[in-house]
Order: structure tokens, then C-alpha cells, then sequence
């Protein structure tokens, strides 16, 4: 396995998330409740959206928008969040307004979907956008390999 | 001048290409801009440069001094070259006429053949000059759209001294009245650079050619190279998402991306919560050995995201935990089974359905078992 590769970064980074998870949670004697199970579930996602993030670093938008969306998930950035919001906002309509004019009805339709879906892809033009989904997939296709084979060497255990 | 003009014709016909000395002409003239030539004297270099012009041209020279002075005309097999340069039509008024004026007909006709690729331009400060005139001269020529007068100006900050790299040049091929030998060679050229798909160079501005054909200002020219950039971006992509070779279309193959990015985002989330839900079950981790772990993931092991689905066993609190993840996305409760095979349904049916993400369904009557779950969802995702 190449020490740089992506592959590599992003498991090295998940596994330790997962490491820190499994020894954050107490260890009770009864079984835990669907809740805390749903808990954990959160907590790694969560690590395995910003070990992926941190592992391409500011090198995409749509890492730097995961990770900025992580950061001020916590309630106590409720500014950081709105004045994201409103930059965000600006920066869409000036790239909409000058993307939609000469883009027929149906692809911007389907372009704003994608941008939904790809995180920070609101205020790009289909040009960039088109890029970050690429890679965007990309990564998601690495995350959903080291998860499956953690998944199956845990079922192992 | 004259004298010193005559003296490299006789020294120099011999050895060297008569489109060298044409140049040599022209170049001596150019400098010399103050000096007034005389009628006669104008006379007797046409006279001496005729056989030059007529070896070149092959056309017949009637007598006079207008007809050759109508010479580039016939080179350049344009009406409108009269009105570029002011050639008077007594031969009397011949005096008066600019010295720039004497300079166009054999300079013009000197640029048509220097324009040929064997040329080497190693004027002085002529060459910028030299670049000027004959891009009003490819203008009248090439007399197609408006853009002439707009390229013209565009091309005077560009520093493009190739002849080769004019831009927007439309009809290059189509310039078939003009059937001197520099306009073969120009058309020879031109074709050869029209071959070429739109070529993009990074340099102060960004060079692009038009095709034959299409229209020719910047705005169109611009559309057109980012709707190319697109398109490869979509070749891209349609290497990166499966099953989208027999898709043809941006709307067809941007639904196609956005339903597997989608049912990425679903996996994803599904396998945290499956690992989730085994961890918990499993207390007792060896936390030092999960590096050995990285290192040794037999590759038989990793099974399809969704192949797991027939061997799937959930304790019941397991399931209820499934249950939550469907509570989060605002479902109705539901029992463990069902919870199970709506989960999985629903990521089928994302990946069948075309439209945005639709809502989870309560199932109240379900017969299938997950081996057939399993197939659905193959099918729907590839």
C-alpha cells in the first residue's frame, strides 16, 4: 500500500477515530441501548466524513466545506454558521446569475440537485462543480472500501 | 535608393529567391518613408520588377504604369484592395501620392509570398508594421464577417510575430480566387491549421481557433471552449460512475451522477451504522492490533457494500438502533424485520428512482427475503 496515497491517510486517520470512539464509550455491563448505538453511529460517520476531509485537506472545496460544516456543527457557532450561510447565499446567486445565462432550463435543474448533494458545491459554477464530483466520488468510493473491510473484520472478531 | 535597389538586383538575382529580393525592396523602401520618388523613377522600378511580378503571377501585364501598379489586385484578387491603398488613376497625380503608397504594391504582394513558411522575416522594425498591413490585407481578403475589423484590434497586443497563428482565420480554404503561389501556400497553410479541433494555448490571452463555419465573435468563441471543457468533464465522469456508457445527453448522464452520489452517501451512512452496531456488540476490542489490521485486509474479504445483506443478523437491539437511524430520517416506526428491509429497500429504490430522494415507504405487508432484497438491489444500481 503506498504510505501517501489517499487510501492510506484516510484509513490511518478513520481507524484512530475509531479507536478513540470505541474507548470513549463506557464499557457497561449490560447492553447498550439502540440510542447509544445510534450515538456511535453518529460519532462515526462523523469520523469518517473528517478523516476523508482531512485527508484531502483544503485541496478541494468540498473538503474545506465538510470541514468548515463540522466545525460549526456544535450550537455554540450559531454566528459562524449564519454569517456561512449569508457568504454562501451572495456567492450562489453571483455564480447562478452568471452561470444561468446561457444554460438551458433542464440543466441547471439538475445542477443545483448535484450541488445539494456535493458539499459546498453551492456557489460553483457546473464547470468546477463537474471537477469536485468527480473527486468527490472518488473519495466516497475509497470511504466506502476501508468501512466495508473495518465492517468485516469486525464481524469477524 | 533606386540605384542601390538595382545593384542588389543584379548581384543578387541569381543566387537568391526572388520573393528574398521582393522583400529586400520593400524593406529599403519602408525605411526610406521621406523620401519622395519621382514618377519616372517609380517607373523604371516597376519596369525593373516587372519580370519578377509577371514570373509570379503568370498574369498578362498590359502596358502602363497601372496596370502594375493594379498588380496586387490581381494577387490578392480582391476588389477591394484600391480602396486600401490610394492609387491614383493619371499618371500624373503619381507624384503626389504618399510614399506609403508606393510601398503597397510590392510590399503587399511581398507580404502574400512572405507569408509562405520558407520565409524568414528578419526585418527590423518593419515587422510590426509589416504584421499591420497584412492583417487589413488577410482582412479585405477574407471579407466574411465583421469580425475583421475587432480581430484586427485584438491581434495588435498580441504579440504573435507567426504568421502561422492568426487567429479567426474563417475560409482559408475557400480562398480560391486568388491563384498566385503565395496564395497556395497560404491556403496550404491554413488548411493545415484549420485541421486542427480548436486549439487552446495558454498565453497572455487564450488563442482560439473557429472552426469552419461557425461564428467567429468572443462571446460565442468562449461558450464554445467552456462548453467543451464541460463536455470532457462529463467523459470523466461517465468513467467514474458505472453503468453510464449507453447514456447520451447532460441531463440523462447529470441524473445518473447525482443518483449514485446519492446512493453513495446512503452506503456510507449504512455501514457506519453496521459497524456501529457490531462494535457495540463486540466490547472488548484489541485496540493495538487494529494497525495490523490495515496492513493485513485480505483482499478476499471485501465483499460488495451490499452483499452482506443475506448474512445479516441483527440482535434485536441492533435492529432497534436501525430503527433509529430510520427515525432520523423521519420515518415511522416500525418493527425490527421490517425496519431491516426497508432500510435496505429504501437505498434500492433511491437507486431505481430518477427523481430526487423520495420518501421512505412503511411497508405493512413484505414477503421478501433478503437474498431476493439483495438482487433488487443489484439491479437497480447497475
Amino acid at each position: 500500500m503506498n504510505p501517501s496515497s489517499l487510501k492510506s491517510r484516510f484509513t490511518t486517520r478513520f481507524l484512530r477515530a475509531l479507536t478513540k470512539i470505541n474507548a470513549h464509550k463506557p464499557i457497561s455491563s449490560s447492553s447498550p441501548g439502540p440510542g447509544e448505538i445510534f450515538q456511535r453511529y453518529r460519532r462515526i460517520k462523523v469520523a469518517a466524513d473528517k478523516s476523508m476531509a482531512y485527508s484531502v485537506r483544503s485541496r478541494r472545496t468540498w473538503s474545506r466545506a465538510t470541514l468548515w460544516r463540522l466545525r460549526t456543527r456544535s450550537p455554540r457557532s450559531r454566528l459562524a454558521t449564519h454569517a456561512r450561510r449569508s457568504w454562501v447565499k451572495t456567492r450562489s446567486t453571483r455564480a447562478a446569475s452568471h452561470g444561468k445565462e446561457k444554460k438551458e432550463d433542464g440543466g441547471t435543474v439538475e445542477a443545483e440537485e448535484l450541488r445539494e448533494l456535493v458539499p459546498g458545491g453551492e456557489a460553483m459554477d457546473l464547470c468546477n462543480l463537474l471537477d469536485e464530483t468527480a473527486h468527490y466520488i472518488k473519495c466516497l468510493t475509497t470511504q466506502l472500501d476501508i468501512l466495508d473491510r473495518q465492517e468485516c473484520t469486525s464481524r469477524e472478531l | 535608393m533606386l540605384h542601390r535597389l538595382e545593384s542588389l538586383e543584379s548581384c543578387n538575382y541569381n543566387g537568391m529567391d526572388v520573393a528574398v529580393l521582393e522583400r529586400q525592396a520593400a524593406r529599403l523602401k519602408w525605411q526610406q518613408q521621406n523620401y519622395v520618388v519621382q514618377n519616372n523613377n517609380l517607373v523604371e522600378l516597376c519596369a525593373s520588377s516587372m519580370p519578377q511580378f509577371q514570373g509570379l503571377s503568370g498574369s498578362n501585364l498590359g502596358s502602363g504604369q497601372m496596370v502594375q501598379l493594379k498588380r496586387p489586385e490581381v494577387f490578392l484578387g480582391s476588389g477591394d484592395f484600391q480602396e486600401f491603398v490610394n492609387f491614383p488613376v493619371a499618371g500624373a497625380e503619381f507624384g503626389d501620392s504618399e510614399k506609403l503608397d508606393l510601398v503597397p504594391p510590392e510590399a503587399a504582394a511581398d507580404y502574400c509570398i512572405s507569408r509562405t513558411s520558407s520565409c524568414q522575416m528578419t526585418a527590423l522594425n518593419t515587422s510590426v508594421m509589416k504584421e499591420e498591413r497584412e492583417d487589413m490585407v488577410l482582412e479585405k481578403m477574407e471579407s466574411t464577417t465583421g469580425s475583421g475589423r475587432e480581430s484586427f484590434n485584438k491581434r495588435k497586443p498580441e504579440a504573435v510575430a507567426d504568421h502561422k497563428g492568426k487567429n479567426k482565420r474563417i475560409k482559408g480554404e475557400g480562398e480560391s480566387e486568388v491563384k498566385t503561389k503565395c496564395s497556395t501556400e497560404i491556403s496550404r497553410n491554413s488548411s493545415k491549421e484549420n485541421s486542427k479541433a480548436s486549439e487552446v494555448q495558454k498565453l497572455d490571452y487564450i488563442h482560439v481557433r473557429a472552426r469552419r463555419g461557425q461564428a467567429t465573435d468572443s462571446h460565442s468563441l468562449a461558450e464554445r471552449a467552456r462548453r467543451e471543457k464541460i463536455s470532457m468533464k462529463m467523459k470523466c465522469l461517465q468513467d467514474l460512475v458505472p453503468g453510464c456508457n449507453k447514456i447520451t445527453g447532460k441531463a440523462g448522464m447529470l441524473d445518473e451522477i447525482i443518483n449514485y452520489v446519492q446512493s453513495l452517501q446512503r452506503q456510507v451512512e449504512f455501514l457506519s451504522m453496521k459497524i456501529a452496531a457490531l462494535n457495540s456488540s463486540v466490547e472488548n476490542l484489541p485496540m493495538k492490533e487494529f494497525p495490523a489490521y490495515v496492513a493485513n485486509f485480505p483482499a478476499a474479504a471485501k465483499l460488495p457494500a451490499m452483499a452482506g445483506l443475506p448474512y445479516f443478523q441483527l440482535n434485536p437491539l441492533q435492529k432497534e438502533s436501525v430503527n433509529c437511524m430510520l427515525n432520523e430520517s423521519m420515518l415511522p416506526p416500525q418493527t425490527a424485520t421490517e425496519g431491516i428491509a426497508s432500510a435496505s429497500v429504501s437505498i434500492s429504490e433511491q437507486s431505481l428512482s430518477s427523481s430526487s430522494m423520495t420518501q421512505l415507504q412503511p411497508f405493512s405487508t413484505w414477503n421478501m427475503d433478503p437474498q431476493c432484497l439483495y438482487n433488487m438491489y443489484n439491479m437497480g444500481f447497475h
